[in-house]
């Protein structure tokens, strides 16, 4: 009898846990366009990455709150390195706040699972022409309008001008003439023998996470293969174990066991200059700049055959279905578009700013800048991370395969066994169906 | 009145059952909720298809998790990982514990400084002194590597944690020196326990230092040993921290164990159902070398 009264109370516990992996509550509503009912307080979280957007964000949510009355702004920063996995568990346990901003690609799987509200109908017309088309393409899933960068990102090989000069090694002008991957090699080969010991910066100390993904996905995709086939985006198979991502990887594995690659362990290879060039995002920027003024200049990816590529994409807003009150959210998010604030934020930062006339008002950006490289990326060789709910998977199985290759593990069957995991979570979840 | 003294007895009787019960409550339903139902949940799920985050039905897939986790090459590895990493630091930690513990239990001055230094990296957060070690063992930069060029001129340079062959040791080098000063606090009460007369009487019985220690100090261990060797291999299973910190598993699944497994399937890769199987598994594994362990050696009641 007592026995049994025991399974019957556990299985009440376990009714509830198993509806909460699922749908939660959603208010779709969108905008209604005016914030209802006096002051209304929302609570934002963002990731605190580096000090400057902290201090920059911290300072844009003052002066929101500051600017009217009718919204409060509440700011929860959170550390970066682990920030992915803290929205999961909130998500999955119903603790999302109403504001969330979040890596990218990521927003296909929380839209899919019903954690974010369409904002279809709360952004103006005339703001989403201004916005980039790489910030429109990423916000979008299934035809719907999910969430907004203030800033694109750019990734590039950081190099000083005066060595390379130095050495005769020739510098690009821009994507179209990037150096062949064979150049690359036998420029570091040349810089190695020039007294840089480990001529190369990868930023391994990031460790295994997005970085690997964002940094290095493009390598494939500059030979002609992919994370996924974006088709139906239902297999990697044949695409991310192809021929072409195979020898291009293998590359990448050659630098690491020709001992070009520093470590980086202390994060300052390339500010103490043992190594030449570093191969890292738009975020060291004002770093950098400030080390090696003039000097310091951007460079293209090595093409693998295809052409120079490049990442796209970075931190998103978003609205989640928790909210009490998507207009109060999307006036925060709005208010973080204005160029005056989207110019903060980027200066802060060194990001690509996400409205075409913040970018056209910035000399950093400016065709001649320092960083127009970014921009012209954006426009040509940015390849967008898959934007299918399966992107968790497929990151993780990609960061896995790379570490495994740069430790010197075989290529091909570190690809095999992402393309493997990748199928087969594609295919537990009935294919990431569209549901509308 | 006349009161019935076999009926006050009895109630009392009745009483005093129930009041254990009433005093355990809080910490029986706590038990229940924190750790029988997870665990039985656990069990369900693993024949479930349940993710972390999908709108996708609840279905029963049968033994599909089993399967998966049995066919999949890292989950061996792990298991050979955490065995190795018991064989290694349960035997060595335990040895050095009761090394040190008789050595802080002499009668000096300043003792009680090195007892403190010993015991402060158990109060360390681990994934400081992760953080730490991972500095040291740098293999340009590191301490160690300083230490090892200076001693062997330059002819010892493991590439500790990015080495296939020097990770795992790493890892369990690490390990050691930050478990070792638990043990050594349990078996240095257990020594301060022991009567001084029975050294005396093995004294008068000519016995040397080391026939004192192998004879007197060894089977009045006995019970704490036991305990420290028992529990040394359960924290030992749960391995995650320092791997987590200072390798996440690699190179090439080198330094993987079983829990951190266990987060990446469960968590990260958001498959809860194949991360309980992992978990059943693993209570399994855990639970019946605990219960060999007492079989073969059983506790001295005292």
């Amino acid at each position: 009898m007592r026995r049994w009264a025991l399974v019957l109370a556990l299985f009440a516990l376990l009714g509830p846990a198993c509806g909460g992996g699922g749908g939660s509550t959603t208010s779709t509503a969108g905008c209604t366009g005016k914030v209802a009912g006096g002051p209304v307080t929302v609570k934002a979280w963002f990731h605190s990455g580096q000090g400057s957007e902290r201090t920059t964000i911290t300072s844009q949510v003052a002066a929101f709150n500051a600017s009217q009355n009718d919204v409060k702004v509440e700011l929860v920063l959170l550390p970066e390195g682990n920030y992915n996995d803290q929205v999961k568990a909130a998500a999955a346990s119903g603790g999302l706040p109403d504001i969330l901003d979040f890596d990218g690609p990521f927003l296909y799987n929380y839209a899919w699972n019903r954690n974010l509200v369409a904002l279809d109908n709360c952004i103006s017309p005339d703001l989403k022409a201004n916005l980039l088309a790489s910030i429109v393409k990423q916000g979008t899933y299934a035809a719907h309008f999910y969430g907004v960068g203030t800033f694109d990102s750019g990734l590039g090989l950081y190099t000083r001008k005066s060595v390379l000069a130095k050495k005769g090694i020739r510098i690009p002008s821009g994507p179209q003439d990037a150096w062949t991957a064979d150049e690359f090699t036998q420029a570091l080969k040349t810089l190695q023998g020039a007294g840089f010991k480990k001529p190369l910066d990868l930023k391994i100390n990031y460790g295994q996470g997005e970085w690997y993904t964002y940094g290095f996905s493009p390598i494939i995709q500059s030979a002609g293969a992919d994370l996924i086939d974006r088709r139906n985006y239902q297999s990697a198979d044949g695409v991310l174990n192809s021929a072409a991502a195979v020898q291009s990887l293998t590359v990448f594995q050659s630098w690491f066991k020709q001992g070009f690659v520093d470590f980086n362990v202390d994060d300052t290879a390339f500010l103490k200059g043992q190594s030449a060039i570093s191969w890292v995002g738009h975020w060291v920027f004002a770093d950098y700049r400030k080390a090696f003024g003039d000097d310091l200049v951007i460079l293209p990816l090595p093409n693998f055959g295809k052409g120079s590529k490049t990442g796209m994409g970075s931190w998103q807003w978003g609205v989640t279905s928790k909210t009490k009150s998507v207009d109060a959210a999307w006036a925060f998010i709005n208010y973080l578009l204005k160029d005056q604030q989207v110019l903060q934020m980027t200066g802060a930062n060194g990001a690509v700013p996400a409205t075409k006339s913040a970018s056209a008002a910035s000399t950093q950006f400016a065709p001649g800048g320092p960083e127009n490289i970014f921009v012209q990326q954006l426009e040509s060789s940015a390849v967008p991370r898959p934007q299918t709910p399966a992107y968790p998977t497929i990151t993780l199985s990609f960061q896995k395969a790379i570490n495994d290759i740069l430790n010197g593990g075989d290529v091909k069957a570190a690809l095999d066994k992402a393309v493997q995991d990748i199928d087969r979570d594609i295919k537990d979840n009935d294919g990431y169906p569209v549901k509308t | 009145m006349i009161s019935s003294p076999t009926k006050n007895l009895k109630t009392r009787v009745g009483q005093d059952s129930l009041v254990p019960w009433l005093f355990s409550l809080p910490a029986i339903l706590m038990l229940l909720a924190f750790l029988v139902a997870p665990f039985v949940l656990a069990i369900v799920f693993s024949f479930t298809n349940l993710r972390l985050l999908s709108p996708i039905p609840l279905r029963f897939v049968g033994l599909q998790n089993y399967v998966r986790v049995f066919q999949d090459p890292i989950f061996y590895r792990a298991l050979g990982n955490n065995l190795l990493f018991v064989v290694i630091v349960v035997p060595v930690q335990t040895a050095l514990a009761l090394a040190l513990a008789v050595l802080v239990n002499q009668k000096l001055r300043g003792v009680r400084v090195f007892r403190t230094i010993y015991f402060a990296p158990v109060v360390t957060v681990m994934a400081v002194a992760a953080t730490v070690w991972r500095l040291l063992y740098d293999p340009d930069a590191g301490f160690i590597n300083g230490l090892l060029g200076a001693v062997s001129g330059g002819a010892v340079h493991p590439n500790w944690l990015r080495s296939t062959s020097t990770a795992f040791l790493a890892i369990i080098i690490m390990s050691i020196w930050q478990g070792v000063g638990f043990q050594m606090v349990i078996l240095l009460a257990g020594l301060q326990d022991i009567p001084h007369d029975h050294y005396e009487a093995a004294i008068v019985d000519g016995a040397s230092g080391w026939q004192q220690f192998r004879f007197v100090t060894i089977p009045q261990l006995r019970n704490q040993l036991l305990f420290v060797v028992t529990i040394t291999t359960i924290l030992a299973f749960r391995l995650f921290d320092q791997v987590y910190v200072m390798t996440s598993g690699g190179p090439l699944d080198s330094t993987q164990t079983l829990m951190l497994m266990l987060v990446d399937v469960g968590f990260g890769r958001q498959r809860i159902a194949q991360g309980s199987a992992i978990a059943v598994i693993f209570f399994l594994i855990v639970l019946s070398i605990s219960v060999a362990q007492r079989r073969l050696i059983r506790e001295e009641t005292t």
